[in-house]
């Protein structure tokens, strides 16, 4: 009689737990968001952000997946059918992973997009759709070493200032410091996201405006290459292994450059391992003739199309790129600006005086992305100006090698 | 008393039973480590081959609808021909031909420069440690195999802190070299060709070679292809060769063991020096050793990417791309996982045939 008594007990109670447990789950959303991490800062204000989505939206948990290698992880999560509800995509990968058939196109679901700059709303648009909502953006600007300026008694840079100030400027501060160690005047890596800039304020482009034609082999082009590489070949310019870093910021950070050519990702590690440095941002030097232009580095929120939660997943975009969840991040200032048009003064009194020159770069920022393929081009310019660096190549060479591989690609 | 034959008894088998219960135990102990190496070997070998016949983009799901397409030889023949026909036109591939060669160039400096050198070092380090005066063995042994089992990764991070322009090396050579001081070598970061440094010296220059050099074969210029591993990869290739000693000097020491003590007491007999000893008795004994630490070498060189991927990326200028890296590369940086499974095939044939021509030339000469 006990015996059956216990066992009856125990069967209720597993029928009771059971369906309070199935109730619960049928509430229950689980997220997953795939993404990788710039510093601490940014990790703690992502972190900030989904407590206070999770607060709003109880029935929703999220998981964050900071990866260190995030396209190779990606692309096999994707690829073995079981990707992440929402996940980042850098502007020049947009066009790959649409064509893909990967990314849930936003149109509708976004909400709000006006109070988006619209240059960002343009970069995520692709066929005419406003494909994800994005992230966060960083423009390229010349930041500078005030003290160095001040020892050589120099004028620090302004944003008047022309290709023929830079190379003044760079000619004047290469030097040698106490420890007999080399500081140049300027530091920059022989890369398409440095050199781009200067094509642009040329007046000249690599693709046209619909991407159909390949317009690169061009004086303007000539004219930006010699520029760039013979600040390299005249002494007055390197690359960061050249004064032993393993990027420009470390270089200028070390003080073993007077300026160099960076985005806003450079005031946190420059704040954390070299807070002596005491610098400034200007606008990029313009064309003598009077050209701007700069390049902008965005990232967006992405939903998967094969997710099974696309409708809590839009929640969360749009709470992270709302105006609620964006002032969290804009308040921490860590590096990227806001993508909201009323969340940069928050952001500016956040981060100080000096970022100004980020948010001003906008104005004249070209967007980092490409159409599918485009890594192959993207290799060869790269390619092409490291052998320029070191003389084993001219402008000639490259603009020419560049412009087949764009044919080709685009011929693809 | 009259013999009856033993009636079979229970628990008692005849031979053939025997046999057969023993064939079924040992393909039952088998057959997990036979599962394991058809799922993770075989199946995914199949499948990367039949992805080398199609473009997909490594990306959407494979078993979606509309995720990839049959292109049949398209991915060869764009990496060995620069090309392939689509519906009747030429679409050309000459991007990735050029990657494909120069990768390939790169693969082979790379096999001469660390296969030779490793195997010669291991194996007169084994002689070495092998020698009956010499105490310590196991300290030594030790050594030398240290750095076979040490993490590819770590081991490459310290040497880009070693090799970076104002390291340990440079200060190094500055210290025995004084002219060195000014002009340290940028390690990591230098595209120039050996063979190319070589040569300025006498006047050869792209300018001054002759009309082969701006002729392009496979879409490199003849002077291109002659250019010697660069700088950097030289680098790698001493990183390489310091970590794969130490494997090759234990296979050897075990060989070295093998032979017998008596040949080397008739060779003393017979009043030969130690050299001789080495030359006439040592290596032709070891020839099947030699043939083993040949191809292993072979194999492992042509499929370096640890030590690409964490110093140099492929850089500076395509001078560090390997066939292996170039893999890498295509199949998760530029979405064409089907071209990334095509050259790792190639690769295959490639290590496959060095391998079967190896062999040949060893068991010729070992009839001779």
């Amino acid at each position: 009689m006990r015996k059956v008594h216990v066992l009856t007990l125990v069967v209720l109670a597993a029928l009771v737990l059971s369906g309070a447990g199935a109730a619960l789950a049928r509430q229950e959303t689980s997220l997953t968001l795939m993404g990788w991490s710039s510093s601490q800062a940014e990790d703690e204000a992502l972190a900030q952000q989904i407590a206070a989505f999770e607060e709003a939206n109880p029935g929703i948990t999220v998981e964050v997946n900071l990866v260190p290698d995030y396209d190779t992880t990606l692309q096999t999560t994707i690829a073995s059918g079981d990707p992440p509800d929402v996940f980042y995509i850098d502007s020049s990968r947009l066009a790959d992973m649409v064509e893909a058939g990967v990314v849930d196109i936003g149109g509708d679901k976004i909400e709000d997009p006006e109070g988006i700059y619209e240059s960002l709303r343009n970069v995520f648009t692709y066929n005419g759709e406003f494909v994800c909502p994005p992230k966060d953006f960083s423009t390229l600007t010349l930041i500078y070493n005030r003290d160095m300026f001040d020892a050589a008694g120099l004028e620090y840079p302004t944003d008047d200032w022309t290709w023929d100030d830079l190379r003044a400027a760079a000619e004047a501060l290469t030097t040698t410091n106490e420890e007999g160690e080399q500081v140049l005047g300027l530091v920059t890596n022989p890369e398409a996201a440095r050199w781009l800039p200067f094509l642009y304020q040329a007046g000249g482009s690599v693709l046209n405006e619909d991407w159909t034609e390949v317009t690169l082999d061009s004086e303007e082009a000539r004219e930006a290459f010699d520029f760039y590489v013979g600040l390299v070949q005249d002494g007055f310019a390197g690359t960061a292994s050249d004064v032993d870093a393993g990027w420009a910021g470390e270089a200028f950070g070390m003080g073993r450059a007077a300026m160099t050519i960076e985005g806003n990702w450079i005031m946190q590690p420059l704040a954390d391992q070299f807070p002596e440095i005491n610098w400034g941002a200007v606008q990029l030097p313009g064309h003598p003739d009077g050209g701007e232009g700069t390049l902008v580095f965005t990232v967006c929120f992405a939903v998967a199309a094969g997710s099974e939660n696309q409708e809590a997943a839009w929640q969360l975009v749009n709470f992270l790129t709302g105006e609620e969840g964006g002032r969290l991040v804009a308040e921490a200032g860590f590096g990227p600006m806001p993508p909201r048009i009323a969340l940069a003064e928050t952001w500016l009194a956040a981060r100080g005086e000096q970022a100004q020159a980020f948010v001003d770069a906008a104005e004249h920022a070209k967007p980092w992305s490409f159409p599918v393929g485009f890594g192959d081009v993207l290799d060869t310019l790269n390619s092409g100006l490291q052998l320029a660096y070191e003389g084993q190549a001219t402008a000639d060479d490259v603009i020419f090698e560049t412009a087949a591989a764009a044919e080709e690609v685009l011929a693809r | 008393m009259a013999t009856v034959a033993p009636a079979r008894q229970p628990g008692v088998m005849t031979m053939a039973a025997r046999r057969r219960q023993e064939a079924l135990a040992g393909l039952g102990f088998m057959t997990p480590a036979l599962i394991i190496f058809l799922v993770f070997l075989i199946i995914p070998i199949g499948a990367a081959l039949y992805i080398s016949f199609t473009d997909w983009n490594g990306i959407t799901p494979v078993l979606e609808e509309g995720a990839f397409n049959y292109v049949g030889t398209a991915n060869y023949s764009d990496l060995l021909r620069g090309y392939h026909i689509e519906d009747g036109r030429e679409v050309a591939a000459a991007i990735r031909q050029r990657d494909f060669f120069i990768a390939l160039k790169n693969t082979v400096y790379y096999v001469l420069g660390v296969v030779p050198t490793q195997t010669v070092i291991a194996l007169v380090l084994a002689a070495i440690v092998n020698q009956r005066w010499l105490k310590a063995k196991g300290f030594f042994r030790t050594a030398f195999y240290f750095p076979s089992i040490t993490s590819s990764v770590v081991i490459s991070l310290i040497f880009m802190f070693m090799f970076s322009r104002g390291g340990l090396v440079n200060q190094a050579i500055a210290g025995l070299i004084p002219s060195y001081a000014g002009n340290y070598v940028n390690w990591l970061n230098d595209p120039t060709g050996l063979i190319h440094m070589i040569l300025e010296p006498f006047g050869i220059t792209r300018e001054t070679a002759g009309a082969w050099a701006g002729k392009r074969t496979l879409g490199l210029t003849g002077w291109e292809w002659i250019s010697g591993p660069s700088i950097t990869l030289l680098t790698i290739m001493i990183l390489n060769i310091w970590t794969t000693i130490g494997t090759m000097m234990v296979i050897f020491l075990a060989a070295l063991q093998d032979i017998p003590g008596h040949v080397y007491e008739a060779a003393a007999i017979d009043g030969a020096n130690a050299w001789q000893v080495f030359r006439r008795i040592t290596v032709p004994l070891l020839r099947p050793t030699i043939f083993f630490v040949v191809t292993l070498g072979l194999i492992g060189t042509f499929q370096v990417f640890d030590q690409v991927y964490v110093i140099s990326s492929g850089g500076p200028a395509k001078t560090t791309l390997t066939v292996a890296y170039m893999v890498f590369q295509n199949g998760f940086d530029r979405s064409a996982m089907g071209l990334a499974a095509a050259t790792a095939m190639v690769l295959f044939v490639i290590i496959f045939t060095l391998s079967i021509l190896q062999r040949a030339i060893v068991r010729e000469r070992a009839d001779v």
